[in-house]
């Protein structure tokens, strides 16, 4: 358990060391910025560093197992609409707590002068990673290509982008970045890795891998979708 | 530095309550896990609240206003090209530094039997990111819309993945996320909104977001037009030694 933080801890401060070295150089740039804004920034690096190593370490310890046994208990339980309801239940519940999804959308809230709720825009993200995380849970029972399912999203992405109003393309390819944060990336793997090792025949490498990939297109669609309704 | 951490916390027990609750409700229903992991499970919860507030609220205080901050004085600078130089530096430190892209190196050098040097697909990622960072700083300076980058970007994608092997094509895609850490990706965000905002004409809104999206787009194509390099290069060295073998 103290070898786990030691590592957590190193890795977050090797992620933001390289950042903190470059904003201090360009302090002394004409690129400064405000002394206050400097000042303030030194001391949240300690806040966001120390809020980055407790909260990885609280997933570790306690969400991941958990989510590792829904993945190993489900698919042995459950009937097919069960287990993908669940699944997508999952990926909802996930998305709502990722730290990434929660600075952009607050971010989007605050820029677009309160014209896009954050709380919608992470309502509408959660669903779109939640299907996705659903339809690739099916691919793995189902076993059809990964190949196949990628193009005919990437398709319907791209296909939509010339067709929502040109503010939203921008939010939305983002919301699809941010949705592989530290808290949805490892459920969703532990889920999909379970399932692949569950279910007979199928390999959990070249099975459980790809996840990541496919719910990413989600919150790109579900945002996109959005923006023609609104 | 502690102003409006109440409303982050509500933020945050909003943000985990309903996964917590979905565990409390799979536990009575069917995993019936026992006390020690459910304990575990509560101190695990309370540890990620607490760092996530903390995180949360230091993003806030700190790392948006620096970011919208070094963004509005590159936007006031006479000489907007420069901008373009600068993200990439900023793109190569923060891919350099961030764990993940590493672990992912680690991933492709086993899936690539070791034929691909771990220390090549780092070189690769890292340069892939820095130059779409570049490429989208570019954008917010002189406003072209996101997507003469982005349906190119995905299109490429898409075919390359064609041509790709199964176990480069799952690495790839999942790689999207690797370099989207959540240090990096809130600051440079802040910085492309923060240009966005000082320079006349652009929109922070089409203009200033959009640089995650091909942050997460640079490693998709780097793995993928790795792994076909590598290929060739295979496929050469064995049609060298053993002659008619390329036909297959």
């Amino acid at each position: 358990m103290p070898e786990r933080i030691k590592n957590r801890a190193l890795e977050v401060v090797k992620a933001i060391i390289p950042l903190v070295i470059a904003i201090v150089v360009l302090q002394f740039t004409p690129l400064q910025m405000p002394a206050s804004v400097f000042y303030r920034f030194l001391g949240s690096v300690g806040m966001v560093i120390a809020g980055m190593i407790l909260f990885l370490v609280g997933i570790d310890v306690g969400i991941l197992p958990v989510g590792e046994a829904v993945g190993n208990e489900l698919p042995k339980r459950g009937s097919l609409p069960l287990v993908l309801g669940v699944a997508f239940l999952i990926g909802f519940t996930a998305t709502m707590a990722e730290p990434d999804v929660l600075v952009l959308t607050g971010q989007i809230h605050d820029v677009s002068g309160e014209a896009i709720s954050d709380n919608i825009l992470i309502i509408v993200i959660a669903i779109g990673v939640a299907f996705f995380v659903a339809m690739a849970l099916l691919r793995i029972i189902r076993g059809f290509a990964m190949k196949r399912l990628l193009t005919i999203g990437y398709s319907v992405v791209l296909g939509l982008s010339f067709a929502t109003p040109r503010e939203f393309v921008p939010v939305a390819f983002d919301s699809g970045g941010v949705t592989t944060g530290p808290m949805a990336v490892p459920i969703i793997l532990a889920l999909g890795l379970g399932f692949s090792s569950v279910i007979a025949g199928r390999s959990a490498l070249s099975d459980g891998f790809g996840l990541i990939g496919l719910a990413s297109i989600g919150p790109i669609i579900g945002v996109m979708v959005m923006g023609i309704i609104l | 530095m502690f102003t409006g951490i109440g409303q982050t916390s509500l933020g945050v027990l909003r943000a985990l309550a309903p996964l917590v609750v979905l565990f409390v409700i799979f536990q009575f229903r069917f995993l019936k896990l026992p006390k020690g992991r459910i304990i575990n499970l509560i101190k695990g919860v309370a540890l990620a609240a607490v760092g996530l507030v903390l995180f949360l609220q230091g993003v806030r205080v700190g790392f948006l206003p620096a970011g919208e901050a070094l963004g509005e004085a590159l936007g006031l600078i006479g000489t907007k090209y420069l901008i373009i130089p600068l993200g990439f530096a900023l793109g190569f430190l923060t891919t350099w530094g961030e764990p993940a892209v590493r672990v992912l190196s680690d991933q492709v050098e086993k899936a690539s039997a070791g034929s691909i040097n771990k220390k090549t697909v780092l070189v690769t990622i890292t340069l892939g990111v820095a130059s779409f960072v570049a490429l989208g700083m570019a954008r917010t300076i002189y406003g072209f819309p996101l997507t003469y980058i982005v349906i190119p970007g995905y299109a490429l994608a898409i075919g390359l993945m064609w041509l790709s092997d199964k176990e480069y094509l799952s690495i790839a895609f999942d790689a999207g996320g690797v370099a989207t850490g959540p240090l990096a990706v809130t600051f440079l965000m802040a910085v492309s909104v923060g240009i966005a905002s000082a320079i006349e004409g652009r929109d922070p809104i089409i203009d200033g977001f959009g640089l995650i999206a091909l942050i997460a787009l640079a490693p998709i194509l780097s793995i993928m037009v790795l792994g076909l390099i590598y290929r060739t290069r295979l496929r050469k060295i064995m049609s060298s030694i053993i002659p008619g073998q390329e036909k297959e």
